[in-house]
């Protein structure tokens, strides 16, 4: 057979060098031409990752075992040999850039599979990778160098094994380098400037939340073969809202990056909430991001050892104390009491009376009072049981204005109840014994004691705010506007906005850090627009565009102006769905003989043949676990006619 | 000392407390009291507290229980008792109340003793009875309980109502409450039972189906009813039955139902007509309906069902209603105000529904001239009287009512809702299972023989209120029991012999017959602590007391 030269550039040797010449035949295989190039190279190193790029087909040859001729290929064929994991930067959902080896020539939901598992992020079927959005580049920025966390030294080969070394995977524990990427990724960043907030793009509409969709990688193709080269920026985000078995003790960095992409949902207003729901996820940022700078690894300790430790604390110190007779350390035994001069207010009596000082004494969980310290041993003038209560402060540090406002349940009713406290100690104190025992538990709590301490922080926080606007913050405030969209900056001041978070914050403030995630998430979970991918269609028989909201378990079909859902469709009654590639057509079919079809607009019809299909794929995971991933299933749901 | 103004203290701070009207009632109406059923109650209470002293498990465990029985360490966790003691208070509500309750015992001794001498039959009917809604709790049940015992013997009704007199005053001294209940039964009787601090609706309800005999379906359900703001509740199974009493006051007239009710589960027999958000009822094939009810309540959070639209609120001391738009989510209600779109960020918060039950408002069109007799309230469960702190809203027809409460209940509850679907569901099947085997198949399956003693252990368990055992382990058990049973069942035997089949079912609760009850009780108290003679009552304390 005639013999004809094959010239094939080889990466390695840089991109001036001429392409490397090789004699072959046309029934000699990939793998021999691989062979010959090696040789011809005199460069001894492991060859084992490259493999052959057809530049004009734009197609790998990775069937090593074919001939020249089965390819295709001829003397006019352009072929690069290069290895097939190359850099790439990954933007993270926590805006965090990282820089990894992903694989170049896999279908790029195997490359995520890859890069889920050097990250050590469960469930990788969950998470894509989309183009980002064009960043607007301002004179001032082009200089500033991005802070890039690299893991392209990690060996490929070590990332097999998942057993953990000091709390991370074995290959994070290498190098104090690639255990602070480690960190990076496992524990919640500090809430964001304001600015930072304000600066990102922010979609208005259904319509710029639609484009984001048409970002999305085809998931059955290689990175090459759409166009991404070495180094090129892409984003890992989770994809498919449909999340399988999460476990916090296995999903530290699954959690914290999923946390980061809702928090971010929120605060560049991708989903919407209300101004209720926005306190109260604001309230949860601001305590995870306390809590896990505390203590990042923060054991959740069970209520019931809690109570045991304090209560055999408690003995402890009695029984070191002197007091003998039974009677005396009974009065010692009981919880601790809190007692002060209040001042007292109810503001639905028909009286005229304003702010009346008492003598208050706190114990377990009720007050009372009594009209002076020297009449505290009588009958208190009243009693007021604060348990299934409600809480709320009424803060103004700048005005020295220490209110707490009580809501009391009874059997006529709520009555309300403000107390008025002198200074912000005092306030303190009564403030987290009130909310202790709105949930029924005494001073004796061994929780009194932190509530007392983030209550505190919190008006240090409205004090910093107040301030004027040279003092820099320190380090341990926040400040309230990095937690909410900048909706609410331009709403609210800051000094505003931090007693409607304090007011949320006081139902979340005893969470775990674990807790505070999962409980945010949770909330992200129940918001009703969550899940919904959109993308905007052009129905068949219909005149005008409309939008398609693709969710976990529905199809809804979205009027585009007024943006009220106008069908739903459920997976659950889909017969079949059908891609038309040539007039690129999607067409489905639902119990009922009820038939749609629609074409794309904003988004190719592969992303949205995916997103049904991934979703189906989802559906179909079991709940048993270590079950494993049915990477041909997935592909054969969503891999349209190049799976065929 | 001058009285502290009760009025204005709320009422939660008394842990003792009862509806002096439902005894009232209860005894004007003649019937008996239940002394033998109590009586069986403090029994087990009785045994109970013999349980728990002794020193059992290790490490904090078993510290923590040799605490609670030393009078000085009760303090430390019961702050309630000690602050009581404190000051000397003279007539806390507490030692009141139970005054009472013992009065009322005496006096309905009295008809006790008429009753033994009339018929013996009286004894069967003697359950369906009288009550109250009082706690009662305990310490040192010791002593009491030996003469308890010794009296038993002898069987007479007047001192077995002494005896529950000095039981009871022991009782009071416990750190566990029991509350003796009267419960309204569909056919106008009642039935009164003694109910502890712990028990969950579910539980209440298990042992009333046990004892009334009225067949096993999901939808028995324990309904409260405020006669004064005409609403009622279904309670839900996982709810503690004690606290939500508790809330009651003093001279309640509310009531306690035990009915069935199909709005109780119809979510989740018809889950398409709640969960889709869809104006028109429908069918749904069942496996469809397994499958929306596991997306709904199995993933990894709660989806509330979309709810919105039209309904009339009433105005804050007014009569007129008002319509308004309102949509549920998962953080509570909102509405839409006047002239602004139902975009999320501008909807204004009507309430949210951490401390709020919802009520299905009765006959308001008269009451409240309401647009429909569809209503349903929102209140906190410890408002019993008019307030404008109780929220009315009304419906169109009865189908939005019906997915408004549902979906509210979904939105509070979740995932919970459909745990305690599942579990009246297993029960039911259980209970199906077991009326449906006879003695003679328990006989012929060989892997059974052991059963019935196990069964017999259960129920001393649970009457004595010391079950450890979870619900679900409980129906693990059951079910365990009744598989074994099934599978005797297909081997061929069959037969119908109700009365075996029944003792056998009561798993945790009293058999019909009160005296019987006793007998079996005292028998496992015989059995349970050997050795003990009436005469000592120090082998009943616990050996860290001694």
């Amino acid at each position: 057979m005639a013999v004809w030269d094959l010239s094939v550039i080889v990466e390695d040797l840089g991109v001036d060098a001429p392409p490397l010449t090789i004699g072959v035949t046309s029934d000699l295989h990939i793998g021999g031409v691989i062979l010959k190039l090696v040789e011809k190279t005199q460069i001894k190193r492991d060859w084992s990752d490259h493999a052959l790029w057809w530049e004009q087909k734009q197609q790998w040859l990775l069937r090593t075992a074919w001939t020249l001729e089965k390819c295709g290929i001829h003397a006019d064929a352009r072929l690069v040999f290069m290895p097939q994991h190359k850099p790439l930067r990954l933007g993270l959902p926590n805006g965090i850039t990282l820089r990894l080896r992903a694989s170049f020539s896999s279908p790029v939901f195997h490359t995520v599979l890859e890069i889920c598992k050097m990250l050590n992020i469960r469930h990788p079927e969950e998470l894509s990778l989309l183009r980002p959005l064009e960043e607007k580049k301002k004179k001032k920025d082009k200089d500033s160098v991005e802070e890039i966390y690299d893991l392209t030294e990690v060996p490929l080969t070590s990332v097999s094994q998942p057993c953990l070394y000091n709390g991370m995977p074995a290959h994070f524990a290498d190098s104090p380098k690639t255990e602070a990427v480690y960190k990076m990724l496992s524990v919640t960043l500090q809430p964001p400037a304001p600015e930072a907030i304000a600066k990102l793009y922010r979609p208005a509409s259904v319509v710029d939340k639609a484009h984001i969709n048409s970002r999305w990688l085809d998931s059955s193709r290689s990175l090459m073969q759409q166009g991404i080269r070495d180094n090129d920026r892409l984003w890992l985000r989770f994809k498919y809202f449909a999340f399988h078995d999460m476990e916090p003790k296995y999903d530290a960095v699954r959690l914290t990056q999923l946390y980061e992409q809702a928090r971010w949902s929120i605060l560049l207003e991708d989903i919407d909430c209300t101004e209720e729901e926005m306190m109260l996820f604001g309230a949860l940022q601001y305590h995870i991001s306390k809590v896990s700078q505390s203590e990042p690894q923060m054991l959740t300790s069970s209520a019931a050892m809690d109570d045991l430790e304090s209560a055999l604390q408690c003995l402890e110190v009695k029984m070191e104390g002197e007091s003998s007779s039974a009677s005396e350390m009974l009065e010692n035994m009981t919880a601790p009491v809190l007692n002060d001069y209040l001042k007292i207010f109810r503001p639905k009596r028909l009286t005229l009376k304003g702010y009346k000082q008492y003598w208050f004494k706190f114990q377990d969980t009720s007050i009372s009072y009594f009209k002076s310290k020297e009449e505290s041993i009588g009958e208190p003038i009243q009693q007021i049981n604060l348990k299934g209560c409600e809480v709320a402060p009424d803060v103004n540090v700048a005005a020295q204005k220490f209110l707490i406002r009580l809501l009391i349940p009874a059997p006529e009713g709520m009555n309300e109840v403000y107390l008025r406290c002198e200074n912000e100690q005092q306030y303190a104190q009564w403030m987290a014994a009130c909310r202790l025992a709105s949930k029924g538990k005494t001073l004796a709590d061994s929780s009194f004691q932190s509530e007392i301490e983030s209550i505190r922080t919190f008006l240090a926080m409205q004090k910093t705010n107040s301030g004027s606007q040279g003092n820099a913050p320190t380090d341990d405030s926040i400040n309230t506007h990095s937690l909410v969209s900048p909706r609410y900056h331009k709403k609210y001041k800051a000094k505003q906005l931090t007693p409607r978070i304090l007011e949320a914050y006081q139902n979340v403030a005893q969470l775990s850090l674990t807790d505070a995630l999962m409980r945010f998430l949770q909330i992200w979970q129940a918001l009703p627009d969550f899940g919904i991918s959109y993308v905007v269609v052009r129905f068949k028989g219909s005149r005008k565009d409309e939008v398609l909201g693709i969710a976990p378990n529905r199809l809804i079909r979205i009027d585009l102006g007024v943006g009220d859902v106008v069908k739903t469709w459920r997976y659950n009654n889909m017969r079949q769905w059908n891609v038309n590639w040539d007039i690129r057509q999607v067409a489905i079919e639902f119990d009922g003989n009820v038939n749609i079809a629609f074409s794309c607009v904003t988004a190719d019809c592969k992303i949205v043949h995916e997103f049904i299909g991934g979703y189906i794929f989802m559906s179909t995971r079991s709940r048993e676990k270590g079950n494993t991933l049915n990477e041909e299933l997935f592909h054969k749901l969503t891999g349209g006619h190049e799976a065929l | 000392q001058k009285a502290p103004l009760r009025q204005e203290t709320n009422m939660a701070n008394f842990s003792y407390r009862f509806s002096i009207y439902n005894i009232n009632e209860a005894l004007n109406q003649g019937e008996n009291v239940d002394l033998d059923a109590l009586m069986a109650d403090l029994c087990s209470i009785e045994q109970e507290l013999s349980t728990i002293s002794k020193p059992g498990g290790g490490g904090g465990g078993m510290a923590r229980l040799g605490l609670t029985d030393t009078k000085v360490l009760t303090h430390v966790y019961q702050p309630h008792l000690a602050a009581a003691g404190h000051h000397g208070r003279p007539a806390l509500a507490s030692n009141f109340s139970l005054d009472d309750i013992t009065a009322q015992l005496e006096k309905a001794s009295l008809s006790m003793d008429e009753a033994a001498r009339q018929s013996s039959s009286h004894s069967l009917s003697s359950h369906r009875r009288t009550g109250s809604v009082g706690t009662v709790s305990e310490h040192e049940v010791n002593e009491a309980a030996m003469r308890i015992k010794t009296m038993l013997e002898e069987q007479a009704a007047k001192l077995k109502a002494e005896k529950i007199r000095v039981a009871l005053e022991k009782i009071k001294e416990a750190q566990v409450k029991k509350l003796v209940i009267r419960v309204h039964l569909s056919d106008e009787s009642s039935k009164t039972m003694m109910v502890d601090e712990r028990q969950t609706v579910r539980q209440v309800v298990d042992s009333l189906l046990d004892k009334s005999h009225c067949g096993f379906s999901p939808d028995w359900s324990l309904v409260e009813t405020i006669n004064e703001l005409q609403m009622e509740r279904i309670f839900e199974d996982h709810e503690n039955l004690v606290e939500n009493l508790l809330n009651w006051t003093r001279d309640s007239q509310n009531r306690l139902m035990f009915t069935e009710r199909i709005e109780k589960y119809a979510l989740f027999k018809n889950p398409q007509n709640y969960l889709l958000g869809r104006k028109e009822t429908c069918e749904m094939a069942d496996r469809n309906k397994e499958a929306l009810l596991e997306e709904c309540f199995c993933g990894s959070s709660v989806s509330v069902p979309e709810m919105e639209g039209v309904l009339w609120l009433k105005e804050d001391g007014k009569k007129s209603w008002k319509k308004r738009y309102f949509l549920l989510r998962a953080s509570g209600i909102y509405y839409v105000p006047k002239g602004k779109a139902k975009a999320s960020r501008d909807l204004v918060c009507f309430l949210q529904l951490d401390h709020v039950n919802v009520y299905y408002g009765q006959d308001y069109k008269s009451k409240y001239k309401a647009p429909t007799d569809y209503c349903m309230v929102l209140k906190h469960p410890q408002i019993q009287k008019k307030s404008q702190y109780i929220k009315y809203l009304c419906c169109d027809d009865v189908r939005t009512l019906h997915q408004w409460i549902n979906s509210i209940r979904i939105a509070k509850y979740g995932k919970q809702l459909y745990i305690n679907f599942q579990e009246a569901m297993r029960r039911t099947e259980a209970a199906y299972d077991w009326s449906s085997l006879s003695s003679s198949s328990i006989k012929s399956g060989s892997s059974s023989s052991s059963l019935p003693e196990s069964q017999s252990n259960h129920s001393s368990q649970s009457d004595s209120g010391v079950s450890e055992m979870t619900s679900s382990g409980h129906a693990r058990s059951q079910s365990v029991v009744s598989s074994i049973f099934s599978e005797a069942w297909r081997r061929g035997t069959q037969g119908e012999v109700h009365t075996h089949t029944h003792t056998h079912t009561h798993t945790h609760t009293h058999t019909a017959p009160t005296h019987i009850h006793l007998h079996t009780n005292l028998h496992t108290l015989h059995a349970g602590v050997p050795g003990i003679s009436t005469h000592t009552p120090c082998s009943f304390m616990s050996p860290c007391m001694q």
